[in-house]
């Protein structure tokens, strides 16, 4: 485990003038302070990213930081760092008739949620916080608190939209991890665990060994997963909890300033979770695509790095191509497509395995 | 059932359909893209010709010049003004034609009338302006204008007129120093005197 190591580390180093229990806890916050940093830096560049992406898609040139005064730097590259710069300058307001407790815990538990998934993300063979034996059933679970912190959100804020946008936001994060939950179980049945390193040493040996082209039935629920990621991480087309035309923000609708930012920072953190155990699950993870061929510890990190990247391409790309679903529509395509589908797909693994793998 | 395995293809290939459009637009943004990077970039200038011959009429109603040195402050272009937006304000000159080096005055216009006024202000408010192009007929000089149009070569022509403050409309044509300099110069003459 990376916090032993960490220890040991700093035991040798400092043993003598601190105690055990200060470098514990110093040695525990060191993986989290990087983790924050991490997700810090890698939102900055995503937002960067969505707006870019986004104008291109719309014939338009996103932030250029033109002109005279003050303004975002070559290309607009400052232009994130000034959007932070400004949720954090922002007045916290907190509605006189909100329920405050509730109102204040929701972002920090959003935020939870999306940060502890990151302990059990492999970015290497050995670059990982946690190496948990259910690593993949962990980042699931944990997955869930979004859930119990959109609602507290959506009913603390006491306002209709609010509570519309939690209302919803439940009604669709557990329905669409039935079929995320069954489409991973095609990746544990074939790699026959549940951890996520195990997993990805399985898929070792170059881009035809990654459990996606395992066998016909796999990228069917690569397709289902990702799509049910996507829904998970209430990301357009399944942007319902928030959907800005109709519930003004959705759950956000009372946040500013600072608690608003731990909804946006927790939502891109969980694009990167979910993006990171499709590319674990299925695309290899770490594994270089050229067997044998970059493969060291830094080329592991890049290779983690860039297929996340390419899903989170993906997720930004579908976002600027597809309208919102409505609410019943969002009901059929989980329950009445993607449940049977990803049924049928464990069926069709199960005799593929039996069949051709024995 | 058919209807069902229909309509599953039928999204799953407009969506990729879809998406086959926005990444086309994606990589075509540089070429495709509709932004004008506004204070780098400009529309061109539109080409308009409302039926006379474009050299001899003045077309583009651009903005107003005054070439000072041929200005001989006679007001005519400032009665013509429908909306008084000139304002010019003449001192009696020390010698009549003669050139005043301290104030870059000179004696004799162009058409070669010898000058008995210095022009110590001349303000055209621009935001008051309606372009009806009066101002320029009655002067005798011909040294009142709007640039564009066979004076095109002079001026280039803009069609914004955008300042940060609006008395950066106030166009201030008469020479800077000129008021000073010339009641410093009549002062140094009656203290010869």
């Amino acid at each position: 485990m990376t916090v032993d190591y960490i220890f040991d580390f700093l035991t040798g180093l400092l043993g003598g003038f601190l105690g055990s229990d200060y470098l514990l806890l110093a040695s525990m916050l060191i993986p989290c302070l990087a983790i924050f940093g991490f997700i810090t830096i890698y939102a900055l560049i995503v937002i960067y990213a969505e707006l870019k992406v986004s104008s291109f898609i719309q014939d338009k040139v996103g932030p250029m930081g033109q002109g005279v005064g003050l303004h975002a730097g070559k290309w607009g590259l400052l232009q994130p760092v000034a959007d932070a710069l400004k949720l954090l300058l922002k007045e916290d307001i907190i509605p006189s008739s909100a329920d405050r407790p509730l109102f204040i815990l929701a972002p920090f538990m959003i935020f939870i949620g999306a940060f502890i998934s990151f302990v059990a993300i492999p970015f290497g063979e050995s670059i990982i916080v946690a190496d948990l034996n259910i690593g993949l059933f962990y980042i699931l679970g944990v997955g869930s608190i979004a859930v119990l912190s959109l609602i507290l959100a959506g009913w603390a804020s006491n306002n209709k939209w609010s509570l519309y946008g939690g209302m919803r936001s439940a009604a669709q994060i557990v329905s669409y991890e039935i079929p995320a939950g069954l489409s991973l179980i095609v990746v544990i049945m074939l790699a026959g665990t549940l951890n996520l390193q195990d997993i990805i040493k399985y898929q070792e040996g170059g881009i035809f060994n990654w459990i996606i082209f395992d066998n016909p039935f796999v990228p069917i629920a690569f397709v289902v997963y990702f799509i049910s990621a996507l829904a998970e991480v209430n990301r357009t087309p399944f942007d319902l909890p928030e959907s800005e035309s109709e519930l003004v923000a959705g759950f956000a609708t009372e946040y500013s300033g600072m608690r608003y930012a731990f909804f946006f920072l927790s939502e891109y953190a969980n694009m990167f979770v979910v993006s990171a155990v499709a590319a674990a699950g299925f695309l290899g993870g770490w594994q270089s695509p050229f067997d044998g061929f970059m493969s060291t510890p830094a080329w592991s990190v890049f290779w983690m790095i860039s297929k996340t990247g390419f899903l989170i391409f993906v997720m930004i790309w579908l976002r600027w191509t597809l309208p919102r679903l409505r609410v019943d529509q969002l009901m059929n395509v989980c329950w009445k497509v993607f449940l049977p589908i990803a049924l049928l797909n464990i069926f069709g693994v199960a005799i593929w395995t039996v069949v051709f793998n024995s | 059932m058919k209807r069902y395995f229909t309509d599953i293809y039928e999204s799953v290939s407009s969506i990729l359909g879809g998406m086959g459009i926005t990444l086309m637009h994606l990589i075509k943004a540089r070429n495709d893209n509709v932004t004008l990077q506004y204070p780098e970039e400009k529309w061109p200038r539109p080409e308009r010709n409302i039926g006379f011959d474009h050299n001899s009429y003045n077309v583009i109603r651009s903005r107003l010049h005054v070439d000072m040195d041929d200005c001989i402050g006679c007001l005519k272009c400032e009665r013509a003004c429908p909306v008084d937006c000139i304002k010019i304000v003449t001192e009696k000159a020390p010698v009549r034609g003669e050139d005043l080096k301290e104030i870059k005055h000179k004696g004799i216009t162009s058409n070669g009338t010898r000058k008995a006024l210095v022009v110590t202000r001349f303000d055209i408010d621009m935001s008051e302006c309606c372009y009806c192009n009066l101002c320029t007929y009655p002067c005798p000089e011909e040294c009142i204008f709007m640039t564009g149009g066979p004076n095109a070569k002079k001026h280039p022509i803009d069609y914004e007129f955008s300042e940060p403050d609006r008395s950066d409309l106030i166009y201030r044509f008469a020479k800077k120093g000129a008021k000073e300099g010339l009641a410093e110069m009549n002062a140094k003459q009656e203290a010869e005197a």
